[in-house]
């Protein structure tokens, strides 16, 4: 009793005071990670004037679980909305300039000129001119589209081996943690690790997580493929070096497991990139080898009871024209040579018909003004013929319309997924300052924390050095 | 414990979304300021896109139709120019041969007369434009018409040889003188006339095509636009003029020229009319052109007020806006500096 535990009492308050302190200053150093939680030194009485500090994590598992989801769907967004972007620069250009849709536009203003003065061959050759600007356009947007493809599916291998190594992390710190809240021992900043980890995988995979005993953490994709359970999941994709067009992307795995891209709602970096390799990159390419069928079949000779054979614009399975989708068309269709005073050929042959043999001959008498067949190719372009619903357009329209209607179905996925991707970054920064607000650190109120246990140390050693007097009081009196 | 709670990390980066939304906003703003469209059309229309790039594609075709149609103008104005001095140079081959009816001319004006009508008319339906025929029909790179009064002429050959196949001998004969005006009526029927009204215009006067250019004047209209030489009453006009210069240069008595004179005259007198007609057809065609082209440049007018509501943006909107985001991003700005200022470390010593 007496002086020696007023001694005994003073020293417990120092050390839990100094305990408290470095919770603070442990604070006051993290304050701007954004995946550390406010850490509380909350004092515990126990036996008469002994005191304990247990350190306790501030968490909000609601807010959590909701900026976790916040982040998949602006990645997922985002990385559609980038991807859609590079698309439409590659393949239509700036303003649609290199679009194919300009392109036949041009050729069907050649084509008129032309009509006017079928005698004058020089405009003709401005007709073929403009045909190669429409192949170019095709030919390139092929290559393009296929080399996006290549590049997304690099992505989508990057993206798996991180999430495997993330995994792994995973595995690592959650071993951690279970075996800390076993022994009773401070877990914290494995907790904190493990959230950032969270953060990370869900940037990529759109998760869900279950608490099991002893802080051991589940994760299950949202559609309830199993991530991770006491081991970690592996996630395997075989990566194709090249693409070519109608070839399809090979699959992701987790846990053998197939994950798709997903609908309209990419959620995650991962269905984003497989959206944009499988049904954004394939669509367009069938838009694109549509175009080119139209322009064969527009330009097509035709002499019934002979077949239709191809004209102006040619393919490698010429004369026959191609009657339903053919993959890759967009990359095979060429100037016929026949036409082209470049290789040797004719444009009159425009004029006359014949590149097929002297049964195409339309202009029997070879006159150097027949113009029925310039103006019947350009009615042609505005003919409606019908389109494979499998490249996503109207079945049934011209291939002017057709060519403009595949920029108004990229704009509109684009405009969808860019309006998306801001309203989802919005709620993702909205989420992460809820959750940063909730347990993040405040150095203000830390700091006058501080200055409480500042006084609470000034107090305590007061104590001491008074008792310490009074014990040297009593011994001096002795 | 606290109620409310805020972080120092949310404090300070309160302001940095909003901010970075801003500047986007911004540099949207002043390029719809600098450009009078919307930043990104594609973004800002959507699937409405192929609407406008179907506009702008229409646009340009318009335009290429009011250019062509331009030509084809050109091609009419000419055209009539040359059909109208036709008429003219046939009024002046009515006048003599009126004259040589009576039997006042000499003959040798009557003859000049009409080859001079030959030569002008072959130079007038010779007329050329843009490197094209005009009175060619379609085959527009081969000269429609030969000049009948030089010697290598295939008309001229053919109408001598019609004369000796039908007589037994040339006009310049003196057994010519012995054809009577009921003889030289039969030759003018049966002979004359088959070879300029039938197959024998053709063959040995023209190399144009009965088929007339046709041109696309509107979006889904066309229409011929070139007038051919084998038209009837130019054929007459030529009838009339060869008659009067080869019976004229001939040995044929003078009942025989008169009978001949008589049916140039009354040709030519038909040719007039049918050239009128031939006029007001391309005339009616003319219309039909510089109609198209202005209703196509209102149709021009007319999209480039839908592109503008499209993808227009209003100048003054847009300059508000910059003005307004800019003085947002100042205020923010100034905020955050405040803000960063505000700690209890700067109170505490």
């Amino acid at each position: 009793m007496s002086l020696s535990s007023a001694l005994s009492i003073a020293q417990s308050a120092l050390l839990s005071t100094s305990r408290q302190t470095s919770v603070v200053t442990r604070n006051v150093a993290d304050a701007s990670n954004p995946d550390y939680a406010r850490r509380t030194g909350v004092v515990v009485s126990t036996a008469p004037g002994a005191r304990m500090v247990t350190i306790q994590r501030a968490v909000d598992q609601q807010l959590f679980r909701q900026n976790i989801i916040a982040i998949s769907a602006w990645s997922g967004q985002s990385t559609l909305a980038g991807g859609l972007d590079r698309l439409q620069l590659a393949v239509n250009g700036v303003d649609n300039a290199s679009s194919a849709s300009t392109a036949i536009g041009k050729l069907h203003n050649a084509l008129q000129l032309y009509a006017t003065t079928p005698s004058n061959p020089n405009v003709g050759a401005t007709v073929v001119d403009a045909a190669k600007q429409a192949i170019r356009s095709l030919n390139d947007g092929t290559q393009a589209i296929q080399a996006f493809r290549a590049e997304t599916d690099t992505q989508i291998a990057a993206s798996v081996s991180e999430l495997n190594q993330l995994l792994a992390q995973f595995e690592d710190v959650n071993k951690t943690i279970v075996s800390g809240t076993r022994t009773g021992s401070d877990v914290s900043d494995a907790l904190d690790k493990r959230d950032a980890l969270l953060k990370r995988i869900a940037a990529h995979v759109p998760v869900t997580t279950h608490m099991r005993a002893d802080n051991d953490m589940v994760i299950t994709t949202t559609n309830g493929i199993t991530m991770f359970e006491t081991v970690a999941r592996p996630v395997s994709f075989a990566p194709s070096a090249a693409y070519s067009p109608g070839m399809a992307g090979s699959t992701v795995y987790i846990d053998n497991v197939p994950v798709s891209g997903g609908a309209n709602e990419a959620s995650g970096k991962l269905a984003g990139l497989l959206q944009l390799r499988d049904t954004t990159g394939a669509t367009m390419q069938a838009q694109l080898d549509e175009i080119a069928r139209g322009l064969i079949s527009a330009f097509a000779e035709s002499a019934p009871p002979l077949p239709d054979a191809a004209g102006l614009f040619t393919w490698n399975g010429a004369p026959g024209v191609p009657a339903n989708l053919v993959n890759g068309l967009a990359g095979r269709i060429s100037v016929n040579a026949a036409f082209d005073p470049e290789r040797g050929g004719n444009v009159t042959l425009l004029r006359d018909g014949g590149a097929n043999g002297a049964g195409y001959v339309a202009n029997a008498a070879g006159t150097a003004s027949f113009s029925d067949r310039l103006i019947a190719l350009g009615d042609r372009l505005d003919q409606p013929m019908a389109f494979s619903p499998a490249a996503g357009i109207a079945a049934s329209s011209s291939v002017t319309a057709y060519s403009a209607s595949a920029i108004g179905w990229l704009d509109h996925a684009r405009q969808q997924a860019t309006t998306q991707a801001d309203t989802k970054e919005a709620l993702a920064s909205r989420t992460a300052e809820a959750l940063s607000n909730a347990t993040g650190v405040n150095i203000d109120a830390e700091m006058s924390l501080m200055l409480d246990l500042e006084h609470t140390y000034q107090a305590s050693a007061r104590l001491l050095t008074t008792v310490d007097e009074m014990l040297k009081t009593l011994l001096n009196a002795v | 414990m606290k109620a409310v709670s805020v972080s120092s990390a949310a404090i300070s980066n309160a302001m940095r979304y909003s901010q970075m939304r801003m500047q986007v906003d911004l540099v949207k703003a002043q390029k719809e300021m600098d450009t009078g469209k919307v930043a990104d059309t594609g973004l800002a229309l959507g699937a409405r896109s192929a609407q406008a790039v179907n506009f702008h594609r229409d646009l340009d075709r318009l335009n290429a139709l009011v250019d062509s149609n331009a030509l084809v103008s050109a091609r009419l104005k000419s055209t009539q120019d040359s059909l109208g001095q036709i008429v003219s140079a046939t009024q002046n081959l009515v006048n003599v041969l009126t004259v040589a009816v009576a039997g006042d001319a000499s003959d040798s004006v009557t003859s000049k007369s009409g080859s001079t009508m030959l030569q002008s008319l072959s130079t007038m339906l010779n007329a050329s434009m843009n490197g094209e025929y005009l009175f060619a029909g379609t085959n527009t790179d081969v000269r429609p018409l030969d000049d009948y009064t030089s010697p290598a002429s295939p008309a001229r050959a053919a109408f001598d040889a019609a004369f000796l196949g039908h007589f037994g001998f040339s006009k310049d004969d003196p057994a010519a003188a012995g054809i009577s005006a009921a003889d030289i009526e039969t030759f003018m029927t049966s002979v004359v006339e088959p070879q300029f009204m039938g197959a024998g215009w053709e063959a040995n006067w023209s190399s144009a095509t009965d088929q007339a250019i046709v041109s696309r004047i509107a979006l889904n209209e066309t229409t011929q636009t070139s007038v051919s030489a084998n038209n009837e009453g130019l054929r007459k006009v030529a009838m009339a003029a060869t008659l009067a210069f080869e019976a004229f240069s001939g040995n044929l008595s003078a009942e025989a020229k008169t009978a001949v004179a008589r049916r140039a005259q009354a040709l030519a007198g038909e040719a007039i009319a049918d050239l009128g007609q031939l006029q007001s057809q391309a005339g009616i065609v003319q219309n039909r052109v510089s109609d198209a082209s202005a209703r196509i440049n209102t149709q021009i007018d007319l999209f480039e007020k839908h592109i503008i509501a499209l993808e227009g943006v209003d100048p003054y909107e847009a300059a508000n806006r910059v003005s307004d985001l800019m003085s947002h991003i100042q205020t923010s700005f100034a905020l955050t500096a405040r803000i960063h200022q505000l700690s209890l470390l700067n109170y505490l010593t």
